[in-house]
């Protein structure tokens, strides 16, 4: 029992809260922890929408050592909602080639399949993306993320 | 919102780094009679290459208008570049 309940109860047994009152306090007690759990499992504060996908590219190669080559890239994710639409339009003659592309590369999928609407929900989840490709033998690390 | 100015940044070896700031609004302006000579253009290659041409025209308006607040920048030991849209 920890020590918020005992509390309770002995005020409930003093007689300086009701049966009544003693109930809801404990039931505000036993919410609280659900609440806390939920928040720890989250983040704490609300999650904010990225607003850009970086791209970061550090090179060892060609360098003196200790000073690697950056790129470094931002892009609005407007910018991103926005190309993505480009898909729409492509003609379908050139649709059949990229959807043959991706066949022959193991990818059997349709491009006529996307719907504007399955875009913006890529995107929107492109929040939780990080990609980390760190080459040891290339001395190239490439770094996606959102923020 | 379209990008109205660009900030770019190079910095070559030993010479001296040059810094602009470009007044991308007024580029527009200049742009825009050849935009509009070139719309026929447009919308003939639309048609020959069977794109939706309003759609198309919606679309790069689109994301014409979101190239605000992009970076790209390139820095190695001996040469850095920055652009930076807004």
């Amino acid at each position: 029992m920890n020590e918020d309940r005992r509390r309770i109860l002995e005020l409930l047994a003093q007689g300086k809260v009701t049966a009544d009152e003693a109930e809801r306090l404990i039931a505000a007690l036993e919410k609280e922890p659900a609440a806390g759990s939920t928040a720890a499992g989250a983040d704490a504060t609300p999650k904010k929408k990225p607003k850009y996908l970086r791209v970061q590219v550090e090179s060892q190669e060609g360098t003196t050592a200790g000073n690697p080559s950056l790129v470094n890239v931002r892009v609005p994710m407007q910018l991103l909602r926005a190309g993505v639409r480009l898909v729409s339009v492509i003609p379908a003659q050139a649709r059949a080639h990229v959807n043959d592309a991706l066949r022959e590369n193991g990818v059997p999928f349709d491009l006529s399949q996307i719907k504007p609407e399955n875009l913006e929900e890529i995107v929107d989840q492109l929040d939780d993306l990080t990609v980390d490709v760190d080459q040891k033998n290339e001395k190239v690390k490439v770094k996606v993320f959102c923020e | 919102m379209i990008p109205f100015a660009a900030e770019l940044s190079i910095r070559n070896g030993r010479r001296r780094p040059v810094e602009l700031w470009i007044p991308l609004a007024l580029l527009w302006i200049l742009l825009l009679p050849l935009a509009i000579l070139l719309l026929p253009v447009f919308l003939i290659a639309c048609l020959v290459g069977d794109v939706p041409p309003f759609q198309a025209t919606a679309i790069l308006w689109r994301i014409f208008n979101s190239l605000n607040d992009t970076v790209l920048s390139v820095d190695k030991p001996e040469f850095s570049f920055c652009i930076h849209l807004y």
